[in-house]
């Protein structure tokens, strides 16, 4: 079995480098200054391109940098996973559209609807990251209020009717929050081949809920000994229903031709640490940001206290939104950690630098093709060069 | 407004200077194995590196983009048809040597390209060709001889175009004749669907007398090439030819760029290509003391000398080449998707800001 290895999107517009404070100069949620990009400026106007095209290349660049897809993730102030990846659905070849989404704003039939075209628009490359909601203003902001276990408890029920109006066939329920009479997806539509199903959460309704449902365990990255515990748990749970999960780990990377390259571009990023951003961003009941907040000290005397072990710093944060584990160091280096997360168990991982575009090649090229060196050998295969379309 | 355009590659692409590990676009040979799930064998060609190339390009705010002349390389008017129709607002200049065909077929190919353009298409003509690649497709023309077919070459691509729409006739054309050394043509000129469309804008290169003659009676854009020696003298000679023939040319510069924030960085990048392809003379010091270096060529570039330093030091640069007449350049670096956003988020309006900051204040999101 080979590691499936996808790359982020940022949703929310990109900024040129990590060193710099947070302007996203491409797309439009930064405003317009010179250097834009998506739109850029000609002849003193915007020239009429925007935000998705860029997106676009992103896809590209992921695709023939060697990743199977990329994940496309939702917040309240991001362009949505859905309509993304149906307007990029005809212009990506291989590109796999992990669509996150929660389910309490979609309802499951209407899901099943929109995952069937999109199955049918790409040849089967829509996979599912489901989250159950971060609580706190965000949830509130979305007009959800619906408390921390039920949001749970309505992902698996959401799946169940997913998963009952999938072939087709006349489908009933009645829980808490679904009901269904007759429901199924139209003939034209059945059939396809159901998404895969990346599955975040890290408390143990989320443990519950992902057991009956998952395909994969979707974690933050955290230091290895933590991991293998949430690994250990989940897969006992899974066995309580018979099935054995994997394991997928989303993982933010500095990777340089040196070690000393990598930490520098982490030591200018550090200029524009925002504390206050990262302790907004983790307002909430989500059990994976609490298990992060305890990770990071609260009087730091400099970037390096971050570094929990090995080239695994837990700042990322700290200088922009999103988790706080990423590896940093050599090519060599973070290939070998990519390795060890894959003997702890992990099947799966999800990537991701900024800027988003740059780095897919930076990684795809210069990291992906040391995987499996201080693990195995890699099979021989013929050279496939090939071509058809 | 200077015009920036950017140099696409035509042997594939990557970040490193050795060819052999330059992945991107199918020359460099195929990816290693690992255990990562790689979908990809079979589904991707070379092109679709190239075009993510020229969506770069365009999306960074770039002018347009020259499809080179490369007889080992990707075909130039292939590129230049993907180019025209993958973009909306870059001008594509396709290069080419004048023996590929006849003009009149030349003119033809490049008024379908320039409808399907709005009349984007340039030309940019490879006069100087190596001699074995000459003497390999069979063309005989040596020496200042093909500086003559050039110019009847264009005489003639010009005589049968017609900018003005004509009604279309059969098989008639509008009485262009032409009896050269090269080319023979009775009544041509290009009527209905081919007709009503501007010519495409001509652009060459060289530095002998015959190149700058050349320019100076045919050309619109003269492309120079930076030497140690700098390019006041050409640039003169170019506008002292073109006055005598009662014309203007512009003045152009190829050059490759390694910009980076700091100049410190730019260098490092520079001499880390370096040491990739000269492992053993790892010093690499080919400075000329001023920003400008000797070493591109070695890193797999087709010009030796260009600009190595900080977004400013190179803007600096190049706002000088602007004061001595240039007004059209094509820039180039490797990756080139990498180096093209670099190029349009942080140096152009640096150089250049008429045109690309906003004329009027737009509503900040």
């Amino acid at each position: 079995m080979t590691i499936d290895i996808y790359w982020r999107i940022g949703m929310e517009g990109d900024h040129a480098s990590l060193r710099t404070p947070r302007r996203s100069n491409r797309g439009h949620a930064g405003g317009y200054g010179p250097g834009n990009i998506a739109p850029a400026i000609r002849d003193g106007e915007l020239d009429g391109y925007g935000y998705i095209d860029h997106m676009a290349a992103v896809a590209k660049a992921s695709e023939s940098a060697g990743f199977l897809g990329g994940l496309l993730p939702s917040f309240p102030v991001t362009d949505d996973p859905w309509a993304v990846a149906a307007a990029l659905a005809r212009e990506t070849t291989t590109y796999r559209f992990m669509v996150a989404f929660q389910p309490g704003f979609l309802h499951p039939v209407q899901a099943a609807r929109m995952s069937a075209s999109l199955q049918r628009a790409t040849g089967g490359r829509l996979v599912y990251n489901i989250i159950s909601g971060g609580g706190g203003p965000a949830q509130l902001w979305w007009g959800d209020k619906v408390s921390h276990d039920d949001r749970y408890a309505r992902t698996s029920e959401f799946l169940d009717v997913l998963r009952g109006v999938w072939d087709g066939a006349p489908y009933d329920y009645d829980g808490r929050f679904f009901h269904t009479e007759g429901a199924a997806l139209p003939p034209g539509l059945a059939g396809q081949p159901f998404p895969e199903v990346y599955f975040s959460g890290s408390s143990g309704a989320a443990v519950q809920a992902a057991g009956r449902h998952s395909d994969y365990y979707l974690s933050w990255l955290e230091p290895y000994a933590d991991l293998r515990a949430k690994f250990d748990g989940a897969r006992a749970h899974a066995e309580t229903f018979g099935r054995t999960p994997k394991f997928a780990v989303r993982i933010d990377i500095v990777a340089r031709h040196t070690e000393e390259a990598a930490w520098a571009e982490i030591e200018k990023g550090w200029a524009f640490v925002d504390r206050d951003a990262a302790n907004r961003a983790a307002q909430g009941d989500s059990v994976g940001a609490a298990r992060i907040k305890g990770w990071v000290p609260e009087t730091i005397t400099g970037y390096h206290d971050l570094e929990v072990q090995p080239n695994m710093w837990c700042g990322f944060s700290l200088i922009r939104g999103g988790p706080a584990f990423g590896l940093v160091g050599s090519y060599e280096q973070v290939a070998e950690r990519l390795d060890e997360l894959i003997d702890l168990g992990v099947d799966a991982f999800i990537l991701a630098g900024n800027p988003h575009l740059e780095e897919a090649y930076r990684v795809g090229e210069e990291v992906l093709p040391l995987l499996g060196r201080s693990r195995l050998t890699a099979p021989n295969s013929e050279a496939a060069l090939s071509f058809s379309r | 407004m200077t015009e920036f355009l950017w140099r696409l590659p035509t042997q594939g692409d990557g970040r490193h200077a050795g060819a052999a590990t330059r992945h991107r676009g199918g020359f460099g040979g195929p990816a290693p194995v690992t255990p990562a799930t790689d979908v990809r064998p079979g589904r991707f060609g070379p092109f679709d590196d190239l075009h993510q190339i020229i969506d770069a390009a365009e999306l960074s705010g770039l002018d347009g983009v020259l499809a080179p002349y490369d007889p080992l390389g990707e075909e130039s008017w292939i590129v230049a048809g993907g180019a025209l129709r993958a973009t909306r607002h870059a001008r594509v200049i396709v290069e080419f040597q004048p023996a590929f065909g006849t003009p009149v077929y030349a003119a033809k190919v490049s008024a379908t390209l320039q409808q399907i353009s709005r009349g984007r298409l340039s030309w940019r003509i490879a006069v100087e060709t190596e001699e074995a690649d000459a003497r390999a497709r069979g063309d005989r023309v040596t020496g200042d001889d093909r500086y003559a077919r050039a110019a009847e070459f264009l005489t003639v691509a010009r005589g049968v175009w017609n900018e003005t729409p004509v009604p279309g006739a059969g098989f008639k054309g509008t009485g262009f004749e032409f009896d050269g050394e090269y080319f023979d043509v009775i009544d041509g000129g290009f009527r209905g669907i081919l007709s009503g469309l501007p010519f495409p804008t001509v652009y060459l290169s060289g530095t002998s007398a015959q190149a700058l003659e050349l320019s100076a009676r045919h050309g619109d854009v003269h492309v120079f090439t930076e030497t140690p020696d700098g390019i006041t003298a050409s640039v003169t000679e170019l506008r002292e030819r073109a006055a005598a023939a009662g014309r203007t040319v512009r003045a152009g510069l190829e050059i490759p760029v390694i910009a980076r924030e700091t100049e410190q960085e730019a260098w490092a990048r520079a001499h880390r290509q370096w040491r990739e392809v000269h492992p053993e003379d790892p010093s690499g010091d080919l400075a000329l003391g001023d920003g400008r270096w000797a070493g591109f060529a070695e890193l797999g570039y087709s010009q030796p000398v260009g600009l190595v330093g900080s977004y400013e030091q190179v803007a600096q640069r190049l706002s000088g080449y602007i004061e001595a007449g240039i007004e059209s350049f094509v820039l180039v670096g490797h990756p080139h998707i990498e180096e093209v956003h670099r190029t349009g988020e942080h140096l152009l309006h640096l150089v250049d800001p008429a045109g690309r900051t906003l004329a009027a204040q737009e509503a900040t999101a």
